[in-house]
């Protein structure tokens, strides 16, 4: 089977990638970048650990193709800390107590991110109908909702 | 899962690839649907044709009548200011469709083609009286996307053809369109039953000119309730001709029982959001008049 030369942006990184078609963006970033901080859990597009950002929307890395990514600019969680600083989200949800097992969150966090570049005043309601694709299966979904919130009412008083 | 993976820049040469492989390829889109398929092991393709390098299949055209481009994401539906008017049921169909994750990727092309009896977008699709086309080598052909839909996972699409989009007529004057699905939870559940209604009203509001149910997972596709739709025409639109209507539709209706419910409540679900649908149409148009 041949393989593809792909070149993905990652994290602001441009990575040169050799692989088979048959693997995903998840395959390649934990297996061959070694960033595990994307989680692999059901491989359906169920459960949301796998998401990543891909051109700024958020995406299940567990059933793209690598190969469907080429050219084009790949977010995880990773990359979301700018010189060794939290990213406000990920400081509300440490600050809020959202994070119990922490399985879930790397998805989480990205998904809020996708959500608020857009929406930039949701309600509570709003947040969580953003984050439906993201299962936490320790059910901490308040104080997750929480967290997301704060960083939108944060950015709001600062406008 | 292995395969030899193909990016075709043109239409032309992604139907001929698809001509070429046939049964043994498989055209990816947004590959929410193929993918799983492929991981089960349930599909297994030599040849993958990803089309996210053909141009010019991922545009709505809204200027009269409506095209919708295979590569059309559930997003993109979702967000399409035309849609937000009489043709609202496009929207509240595509905005169900699993998580942000999915809508982002998946397509209103493979949505169709992957033909679950349980689409969202389909039964709007269906009250619309939508077509698809067809691309092969061979030429184009466009078939009713009624006449497309055979049974679960099952459509007229031959193997050396691409569905290439979707096209209805614009709404007539005093129509509007809903869309309701039934599921355990709100988000990311995949429809117990769903339907969706288009109805178009006489000057006054309150006789039906023209009627059009569509039911999801009630069937092994699918399905019009054709003789409710014709008993409702030129009736006056009371609660009690919507009931009949409802009940007409429950015996159009070829429920299974499965994980997600019995085919008795189905049955009960068809029965409650047929006229819960049609209710929503006439208000909609009452209030499009106001």
């Amino acid at each position: 089977m041949s393989k593809l030369a792909l070149t993905l942006t990652i994290n602001g990184e441009r990575h040169e990638i050799l692989t088979e078609p048959h693997r995903t963006l998840l395959d390649v970033l934990r297996a061959d970048l070694g960033l595990t901080g994307t989680k692999e859990n059901c491989l359906e597009a169920e459960c949301g650990v796998c998401t990543v950002l891909l051109d700024g929307a958020a995406v299940n890395a567990c059933i793209l193709l690598a190969a469907q990514c080429q050219g084009r600019a790949v977010l995880t969680i990773e990359g979301l800390a700018r010189h060794g600083d939290l990213h406000p989200l990920q400081r509300a949800f440490i600050d809020h107590g959202a994070v119990q097992c922490g399985y879930c969150i790397p998805g989480m966090i990205l998904s809020a991110q996708a959500y608020l570049q857009e929406h930039p005043s949701p309600t509570e309601d709003d947040v969580r109908a953003a984050l439906a694709g993201n299962l936490c299966r320790c059910t901490g979904y308040q104080k997750i909702a929480e967290a997301v919130l704060a960083v939108a009412r944060d950015r709001s008083a600062r406008r | 899962m292995s395969f030899e993976y193909h990016e075709p820049t043109s239409l032309a040469e992604a139907v001929a690839l698809g001509a070429r492989f046939g049964d043994d390829g498989q055209f990816l889109a947004g590959g929410t649907d193929l993918i799983i398929q492929m991981h089960r092991g349930k599909l297994r393709p030599r040849h993958v044709v990803s089309l996210h390098r053909v141009s010019g299949l991922d545009a709505i055209d809204a200027n009269g009548a409506v095209h919708v481009g295979a590569l059309v994401t559930h997003r993109a539906l979702e967000r399409f200011p035309a849609f937000r008017g009489p043709l609202r049921a496009l929207v509240e169909g595509a905005e169900v469709v699993g998580g942000h994750q999915v809508r982002n990727v998946g397509t209103v092309g493979g949505n169709i083609v992957n033909a679950s009896p349980a689409a969202d977008v389909v039964p709007v699709l269906l009250t619309l009286d939508a077509s698809v086309t067809c691309l092969s080598p061979g030429g184009e052909r466009t078939l009713r996307l009624e006449d497309f839909l055979i049974g679960s996972g099952r459509t007229a699409r031959r193997p050396d053809e691409l569905l290439t989009g979707v096209r209805f007529a614009g709404l007539a004057p005093q129509s509007a369109t809903a869309f309701l699905k039934a599921g355990r939870r709100r988000a990311m559940e995949i429809s117990v039953v769903c339907v969706a209604g288009r109805l178009t009203l006489d000057a006054s509001g309150e006789r039906c000119l023209e009627a059009r149910i569509a039911l999801g997972a009630v069937a092994p596709r699918t399905l019009r309730a054709h003789e409710a739709e014709r008993f409702l025409e030129h009736r006056a639109l009371t609660a009690e001709t919507l009931r009949e209507a409802a009940e007409l539709a429950v015996a159009a209706c070829q429920p299974i029982s499965d994980v997600r419910a019995s085919a008795r409540y189905r049955r009960l679900l068809v029965e409650t959001l047929v006229p819960r649908v049609l209710a929503r149409c006439v208000e909609r148009v009452r209030e499009q008049a106001s």
